[in-house]
């Protein structure tokens, strides 16, 4: 900014201009963001905060902090169930997708020549592009009773699967909907392996296994770290899978706040205690991220 | 959405807020032709979808609102609406007396029905052979059923019909029997593949479903895709809802509101929607002049003794909605 004075900026007069320019500096570059911020994030964080400390607090009513009933709420059993269930799913997700999305980005990686790299991991990327919306509901079309799957399993003499509205049908979606995050992650990870490490681990007599267990994975870590714990987070506020795929018995922590700001009982103060709970949790999962993660990897 | 908002208030303007399903263009045409008054109507999807519009002081430019009946409570609880002026409205003595005195708005003082329904069974009377004739149906063919029903994301409606089933009142505020209707949904719940308001539809024409628990409209929607498909009220009793017209405290031109009314009450034009757009109408007048075989579609509208046994679902304080809630969020999360 001060790029544009003249060469007689030495002067004493142009000083204080100087100084207000460095002041003002970061005001201007960080300012726009900063208020973006402060408007659509620590705002309205701040107020579920006071909303989560009012107990029975309803549409319209006076908003008046009294105490923490509403977290004290939380831990019944009946909720720490809800919770439980959310956190069987995103557990349960992240796992599957480290299973299958590890020998993708190592294929990737490491063995699809380098020019057609970018071509595969864009192909793999490409159903990020669609609603998420409209992939559950392709889920609902393939596993339901006489749906896609069970109709190529009974044609081959196979019996026919009862998947949709049970348990597996959320992972099958949420691991669908987040795998494409966990290659992404662990292909940046692999891309960066010294192979000269593995030739070397051959050299000196180790199998492919053990170079695979003591090389690559130790190597990789960092960025296992950052794929499982973003599929995790992302997991763990999933709305429609569960909502869609689950059936019965899928009440989840993001189902549960929806119930309470949109369904009968509208107990906002109860629901706000529930997202603060979800927030931090997540919080903790990110400076775990920010850690232990591979923050080249994983672009945080 | 529209750009001429400062014209809201234009006296040949009436803008109004509803549900796709009860205008179209024909309707709006006959009210200019009768009135002069142009019509700009935009849509929702849901109540809640409505309140938060209009609770977000959105919804200015409306001069009339077609909240579903347990909407027009909240709606009053927020001062949200204001009252009728009855003097200014003609052809409300034509609404059956049923509906003249809502337990959501007591004397209807700031509503008037514009269509009720049922919650009631839709099934495929291929397979189900004695058809269900009442709730306890699904307790005692849980294994014919299982995993190929579905019920209400609702929490009153599915525990209601449940109270029903064990003879209560749809409505129950006693702890006891609320805590016996959720113990008897514990034992159906294994074979309950799915509690939903609207997925079941193409997942019983589709066959994979014998059974669901829904509201008349949407059963006679599927009804009329596939006459295999039949509905019943189950014979104990069950809830009956309706959707209705209001006024709001901010519309701009309540004049037109009252025109548009009056226009709605008419027994003429109330029979012509009712018959375009397939509801059920709470104007006996209108009713009266259906064609037969609407008259008489037991679906839209069941007979008299069905209807004694039946009610609203009525209001219960928080603390009874607290309970109702928390056994729900029970029931679907183990």
């Amino acid at each position: 900014m001060s790029q544009a004075s003249p060469p007689i900026s030495r002067e004493a007069p142009r000083k204080q201009p100087a100084a207000l320019a460095r002041l003002l500096e970061p005001l201007a570059l960080l300012g726009p963001a900063g208020i973006w911020l402060a408007l659509l994030l620590v705002i309205p964080t701040l107020l579920i905060f006071q909303l989560s400390l009012v107990p029975g607090i309803r549409p319209g009513d006076v908003v008046n902090p009294s105490g923490l009933d509403n977290y004290v709420q939380i831990f019944q059993p009946l909720y720490l169930q809800v919770l439980g269930r959310s956190l069987f799913f995103a557990a349960g997700t992240t796992l599957i997708c480290l299973v299958l999305g590890f020998p993708v980005a190592y294929w990737i990686a490491l063995l699809v020549p380098k020019r057609w790299r970018n071509l595969t991991l864009i192909g793999f990327v490409l159903p990020l592009w669609t609603s998420s919306l409209l992939r559950s509901y392709a889920w609902i079309t393939i596993l339901r009773p006489t749906g896609v799957l069970n109709t190529v399993l009974t044609s081959f003499g196979l019996p026919a699967l009862d998947i949709l509205n049970r348990d597996a049908a959320v992972l099958v979606g949420m691991s669908y909907s987040l795998l494409p995050y966990m290659v992404l992650i662990l292909y940046a990870s692999l891309e960066k392996l010294d192979t000269r490490l593995l030739e070397a681990a051959a050299d000196l007599g180790a199998t492919p296994k053990q170079a695979f267990w003591q090389v690559t994975v130790p190597q990789t870590l960092p960025g296992i770290a950052a794929g499982c714990l973003l599929v995790f987070i992302t997991g763990l506020g999933d709305f429609v899978d569960p909502e869609l795929l689950g059936g019965a018995s899928s009440m989840t922590a993001a189902r549960l706040i929806y119930n309470q700001f949109l369904g009968a009982t509208q107990n906002w103060g109860f629901g706000s205690a529930l997202s603060m709970l979800l927030i931090l949790t997540v919080s903790i999962a990110i400076a775990l991220l920010l850690k232990y993660g591979d923050r080249n990897a994983s672009g945080v | 959405m529209r750009p001429t908002v400062k014209k809201t208030g234009a006296k040949d303007e009436l803008y109004i807020y509803t549900w796709s399903s009860y205008i179209d263009d024909s309707l709006l045409q006959t009210f200019t032709a009768q009135t002069g008054i142009r019509v700009i109507a935009t849509t929702f999807d849901s109540n809640e979808t409505m309140l938060a519009t209009i609770r977000a002081g959105k919804g200015a430019e409306y001069s009339i609102i077609y909240p579903s009946d347990y909407a027009v409570a909240k709606m009053i609880d927020l001062k949200l609406l204001q009252e009728l002026d009855y003097t200014k409205i003609s052809g409300q003595e034509n609404i059956l007396v049923k509906f003249q005195n809502s337990v959501h708005d007591p004397g209807n003082r700031y509503h008037i029905p514009v269509s009720w329904g049922t919650t009631g069974l839709i099934y495929n009377s291929e397979k189900l052979n004695p058809p269900p004739q009442d709730w306890n149906y699904l307790w005692l063919n849980q294994s014919q059923l299982s995993r190929r029903m579905t019920l209400l994301n609702d929490t009153r409606e599915v525990m209601g019909a449940t109270l029903r089933a064990l003879g209560y009142s749809y409505n129950s505020t006693d702890p006891q029997e609320i805590k016996q209707a959720y113990e008897k949904l514990v034992k159906l719940k294994p074979a309950i593949t799915n509690f939903t308001s609207d997925a079941w539809r193409d997942q019983l024409l589709a066959g994979d479903l014998l059974l669901a628990m829904g509201y008349s409209s949407d059963a006679v929607a599927v009804i009329q895709q596939d006459a295999r498909f039949k509905y019943v009220i189950p014979s104990s009793g069950t809830s009956l809802w309706s959707d209705t017209m209001v006024i709001p405290r901010t519309a701009p031109n309540p004049d037109a509101a009252y025109a548009w009314i009056n226009f709605m009450l008419q027994p003429s034009v109330a029979a012509q929607v009712a018959q375009r757009l397939f509801f059920a109408t709470p104007n006996q007048a209108a009713h009266d002049q259906l064609p037969a075989p609407l008259r008489d579609n037991e679906a839209l509208f069941p007979p008299e003794t069905l209807l004694t046994k039946s009610e609203g679902i009525a209001p219960v304080t928080q603390e009874i909605a607290e309970l109702y809630e928390k056994y729900w969020t029970q029931l679907t999360s183990s």
